[in-house]
């Protein structure tokens, strides 16, 4: 069956026994694009990278890759996903070369000129075994045998978990340009969000049972609003309001989060007659925005 | 693909399976050594007397070997799997998930079996110096369920290491137990003779088994628990 979005879940609703994870998921991830997963840790990021490289089945709703159930994916379709394990599990009994020979016999489009030209820049011996290195050495070795499978859908669970931030960025601007210039669909997540934005197309951030956005990140950075506003009195409590999704207050400073322009802001604050010192609309990164949307909590 | 697979399984065993090689030989060098002392420094005839008459087994202290084997394998192929669920890794190869347990599984049964044919080997050669033809018929007869409860423990193990649930483990364990001591239950020679065919199919049946823990890995039993 063909399909022209490599991820299609649709009302996914799951369950941990009678604990309710999310109700009713949907997002569809088009070919081509790169999407960030963004959640606070139990938001159910890992239930949905488990019920996509099918080791979950959901409570209700499907999950498609390439049109294909995630439960039941032919060998054909599993050849185009390549799947990087939170902690860049691997068959850590191998060292670099006995890894390498094992997964080029499992690909048909196997290269492994990027895994070889990887781990030229490491310091490991030809028969260290992938359990004697350090995290970011076996990150590599991971990242490495992805490249080389040569997918078409890369599903990354926290890729920068154990790199260094020099090679983070390294990886992040060369994941970009590999997925660019060959038309690969990447499904990431990552807790370090500030990398996401120099890599992601689309963002889907996921709060306790529900979506919280999901669009564009470019769309989102240009719509979504933090305003800095002063407050005459300092023992004033901010009312709650339906124009902001989340608001922060410390003392006479309230962080205000939204979606509304600067007018209907002020226009809210004169209508509830909250006295102020000033408003104004502060630059955010995706960081920053994250915090804003999901709350510090 | 196959290739591929037998080689990761093969980096997994190859020591457990020398080892294992070893082990057996050892004992059954010992065996041997026994029997020549009994048969040319003790009376040979008493020796003899004890064996044909009396049933005394020569090859009592070979009795668990090919269990532990069997255990010992299945914990060295198994255990890098389920060490940060790794078997992820051999799920998401380009190859039904069945079909993938089926060839690793088959591998190391083949791989076993080899090391079970070599000692039975050495065991026939052995009992040939020293006895007729009757005689090593009836011992083989006797320690062949030694053998195929190694492949059933084998087996087994494999169901119980993959199986995500540690409630669900101790279940199969307790009732592995009971399943496998059936093979190692104290007769007199020749006693399993007509329950033979009884036993072996009792370990090629548990060969399947393991593909129900690799269904209760996929549909993500573990993190019910």
């Amino acid at each position: 069956m063909n399909s022209m979005y490599a991820i299609e879940c649709n009302n996914l609703t799951h369950y941990y026994g009678k604990k309710l994870v999310y109700e009713n998921l949907s997002f569809k991830v088009g070919e081509g694009k790169i999407l960030g997963l963004l959640g606070k840790n139990g938001a159910g990021k890992s239930t949905t990278i488990n019920i996509m490289n099918g080791f979950l089945h959901p409570t209700a709703g499907e999950c498609l890759i390439y049109g294909e159930n995630s439960q039941h994916l032919t060998p054909a379709t599993k050849e185009k996903i390549g799947f990087l394990i939170e902690g860049h599990i691997q068959y850590a009994f191998m060292n670099v070369h006995q890894i390498e020979k094992f997964y080029s016999g499992c690909y048909s489009r196997w290269n492994s000129e990027p895994y070889w030209e990887l781990l030229s820049k490491l310091q490991v011996t030809p028969t260290q075994k992938i359990s004697r290195m350090s995290c970011g050495q076996r990150s590599q070795v991971a990242l490495g045998l992805i490249l080389a499978q040569d997918p078409q859908l890369l599903v990354l669970d926290d890729f920068s978990m154990g790199l260094d931030p020099g090679y983070r960025r390294l990886f992040i601007d060369y994941l970009r340009e590999y997925a660019k210039a060959n038309n690969k669909t990447v499904f990431v997540t990552s807790h370090i969000i500030q990398d996401m934005e120099r890599l992601i197309d689309d963002v889907l951030i996921m709060d306790y049972n529900r979506i919280l956005a999901q669009q564009p990140v470019e769309e989102f950075m240009e719509k979504f609003c933090q305003y800095e506003i002063v407050l005459e009195n300092p023992d004033m409590e901010f009312p709650e309001t339906d124009l902001a999704v989340n608001i922060e207050q410390i003392n006479d400073k309230v962080s205000f989060y939204g979606y509304q322009d600067i007018s209907a802001v002020k226009g809210f604050l004169s209508g509830q007659g909250i006295a102020i010192r000033s408003i104004e609309e502060k630059e955010m990164n995706l960081e920053d925005a994250f915090i804003g949307l999901t709350g510090m909590y | 693909m196959y290739r591929s697979i037998f080689y990761k399984e093969w980096l997994k065993i190859r020591w457990a399976l020398a080892l294992f090689l070893l082990l057996g030989l050892i004992v059954l060098g010992n065996i041997f050594l026994n029997v020549r002392y009994g048969v040319r420094f003790m009376d040979a005839h008493d020796y003899w007397y004890r064996i044909i008459i009396q049933g005394a087994n020569y090859a009592a202290s070979l009795k668990y070997i090919p269990l532990l084997a069997g255990l010992g394998l299945a914990i060295a192929q198994y255990f890098p799997e389920i060490v940060s669920q790794r078997i992820k890794l051999t799920f998401h190869l380009p190859i039904r998930e069945n079909k993938v347990l089926l060839i690793q599984h088959g591998f190391g049964l083949v791989c076993l079996l080899a090391v079970f044919a070599t000692y039975l080997l050495v065991f026939i050669i052995g009992s040939a110096v020293y006895f007729p033809p009757e005689i090593i018929h009836m011992m083989l007869t006797t320690i062949l369920p030694w053998f195929l409860g190694g492949l059933a423990a084998y087996s087994l193990a494999a169901l119980i290491m993959l199986e995500p649930l540690w409630l669900y483990r101790v279940l199969y364990a307790v009732i592995a137990y009971g399943f496998v001591t059936q093979f190692y239950i104290r007769v007199v020679p020749l006693a399993y003779t007509k329950v033979l065919w009884v036993f072996a199919l009792m370990a090629v049946i548990t060969v399947i088994v393991i593909l129900f823990s690799g269904y209760r890995f996929r549909k993500g039993e573990m993190h019910h628990g």
